[in-house]
């Protein structure tokens, strides 16, 4: 169980994340998948440096838990999620992030950055990966677990229902799905275009144990990592569906359809910085 | 595997898998094999290692993408299957998932051009030329049942990915000796020596070019059958061999005419500037194929022995 101060930790972190990411933003020149980074910033904090029994010093350790970003287009916040727990240097990110040669692109590459699990990017193909990881250390009998964060808009993709009913009918315990339910994809609002709810019961359907957190709640998330089931305990594959909103904290990208993926000019960056700063300080104050 | 088998007879290929993977998961304990509701001939090992063992159901897409996650666990997969729907619904898991990575998957795809007999949904007639486009993909067509047994035993030691094309794989005929053989990656073989031409095939095709070339030694052509069984890396200094001493060359392939092994070899002329006497290619034209056995699909469109013999005849006679 996390204490208060491990809670307010994990906050100051997120915060930091969201100035970091809107900065770069503003100042790269590139473009960033930014509604959908502010959407995990939470989420990806709790998960790297609390849920996760990972250790940067030692990437290939067998028993680190694994952590498949199948929403590859969150590299960044990756990344940046990854960089406080000392996986890479943050300037470094910054310096050459979807430069020539950089190791650091808009979705991940294990060949250029082993540190990442696997390379992702092109949409539903990461549950059958972690799927894959799932059942190889359930047959050695590894306790680690495999995580596997997705949008909720790449779960159109038939190839995650297909993995996901492979993940029961091969009583996956070891696999945690978190779903980012941002209910946005780059062109539409997912329930506009594709109706995905009622959209917990669908997993429940597939045989998965499921939990519904609102994923901007940083005790919320911690609580529903404190009660994952242990890959000993339980047969079932377990999903985390965490309620999101794009562009979360930045109130012109909020809910706006135009945000999925952009650059901020500097007028717009101090705006959105105003706006997390403006928060923070009430969260602060609140304390 | 105990079976002795002599030149000219025919054996089940899908049964070679079966005993071969047997034989090499005693051996390696990271060997998995997977399929999407594919395989009796895996029935062995599923018996002898269930927990190595993966069906995942009507699913080509997310078995290699399965696959996938299983190698970047440091094991190596066998994946079978049928090739389009492992060549074409999978394409981008073993593209992006597997080349990209390099990662140790073996598919293993049955029903090579038009032997499947289910028709064009079920014809293989692309899957080289989608498989030899991947970056760090090795790319192998069967010719002989035992050398399914060689390819999977060499691909143990290979880090990357491989595909590997069998016809029906029901009943294949042995075109070598058991000794004589020696197959490697990058290399072809000669399966008939021959000073008048050479006939480039894979899979099958190499019996059925095989009997074409004793049909012209009455003749009087002789004609050299070189099975390029790995298709990529295709074995350059084969080619230029052939061509130096022979002259006329036919490509001759049970898969689409353009894309295959035929534009493997048109191109490395073209790069290096080798200029053979004749070429002409013998394969699949521009159509969806019907119904029918391999051997009616391969008269239909031209590609037979008769095709062969009748096209030499004409050309060098």
């Amino acid at each position: 169980m996390a204490t208060q101060q491990e809670i307010y930790h994990l906050k100051e972190l997120a915060h930091d994340m969201r100035v970091k990411l809107l900065t770069l933003c503003g100042t790269y020149g590139g473009v960033l998948h930014i509604g959908g980074d502010l959407s995990m910033t939470d989420l990806m904090i709790a998960i790297y440096n609390y849920g996760l029994n990972v250790d940067s010093s030692d990437i290939a350790l067998p028993t680190r838990d694994r952590f498949v970003l199948s929403k590859g287009h969150g590299a960044m916040a990756m990344y940046t999620a990854m960089s406080y727990k000392g996986f890479f240097n943050y300037d470094d990110i910054v310096k050459t992030y979807g430069k020539l040669d950089s190791a650091y692109g808009m979705h991940p590459c294990k060949v250029r950055l082993p540190g990442v699990e696997t390379s992702s990017g092109s949409l539903g193909h990461g549950l059958s990966i972690a799927v894959g990881m799932a059942i190889s250390a359930k047959q050695k009998k590894q306790n680690h677990r495999v995580f596997c964060y997705m949008g909720d808009g790449e779960t159109c993709e038939g190839s995650i229902w297909e993995a996901a009913m492979a993940a029961h009918a091969k009583d996956l315990g070891n696999l945690i799905g978190v779903i980012d339910r941002n209910k946005q994809m780059m062109t539409s609002f997912s329930e506009e275009s594709m109706k995905m709810d009622p959209y917990p019961d669908k997993w429940k359907a597939f045989g998965w144990d499921v939990t519904e957190i609102d994923g901007h709640n940083m005790e919320e998330i911690v609580n529903a990592l404190d009660h994952l089931k242990k890959p000993n305990e339980t047969d079932k594959p377990q999903a985390i569906v965490a309620n999101t909103v794009k562009g979360k904290g930045v109130s012109f990208m909020e809910r706006n359809i135009g945000w999925h993926a952009g650059m901020l000019s500097e007028e717009d960056m101090n705006k959105a910085l105003k706006d997390v700063n403006d928060a923070w300080d009430k969260e602060r104050g609140a304390k | 595997m105990a079976i002795t088998l002599n030149f000219g007879d025919f054996f089940s290929g899908r049964s070679v898998i079966g005993d071969t993977v047997l034989e090499l998961g005693a051996k390696h304990d990271n060997l998995w094999v997977l399929t999407p509701d594919i395989g009796g001939a895996l029935g062995g090992y599923k018996k002898e290692f269930p927990d190595r063992f993966v069906d995942v159901g009507i699913a080509e897409a997310n078995c290699l993408g399965v696959a996938a996650g299983l190698a970047l666990e440091g094991n190596i997969c066998i994946v079978m299957g049928m090739i389009p729907f492992l060549s074409m619904r999978a394409t981008e898991q073993v593209r992006t998932d597997i080349c990209y990575q390099n990662l140790n998957v073996r598919i293993i795809g049955t029903g090579g051009g038009l032997t499947s007999g289910g028709g064009s949904t079920h014809n293989a007639m692309e899957d080289i030329a989608i498989m030899k486009s991947f970056v760090n993909m090795t790319v192998f067509s069967i010719s002989d049942p035992l050398m399914i047994r060689d390819i999977l035993i060499l691909s143990m030691e290979h880090q990357g990915p491989m595909f590997m094309r069998l016809a029906e794989g029901k009943k294949d005929r042995v075109m070598y000796e058991q000794d004589a053989r020696s197959f490697g990656i990058g290399r072809g073989a000669i399966a008939r020596e021959g000073k008048d031409a050479t006939i480039f095939c894979h899979g099958e095709m190499v019996g059925e070019a095989y009997d074409a070339a004793e049909i012209l030694k009455g003749e009087g052509i002789d004609v050299r059958v070189a099975d390029m069984y790995c298709i990529k890396p295709v074995d350059e200094e084969l080619i230029k061999k052939c061509v130096d001493e022979t002259g006329n060359v036919l490509v001759l392939e049970d898969h689409l005419m353009y894309g295959g092994l035929a534009s493997t070899i048109s191109d490395f002329f073209v790069d290096n500037k080798v200029v053979p006497k004749t070429f002409k290619r013998l394969g699949i034209p521009q159509v969806y194929a019907g119904f029918g056995s391999g051997p009616e699909q391969r008269k239909k469109y031209g590609y037979d022995v008769t095709a062969v013999v009748d096209y030499f005849k004409k050309t060098l006679k």
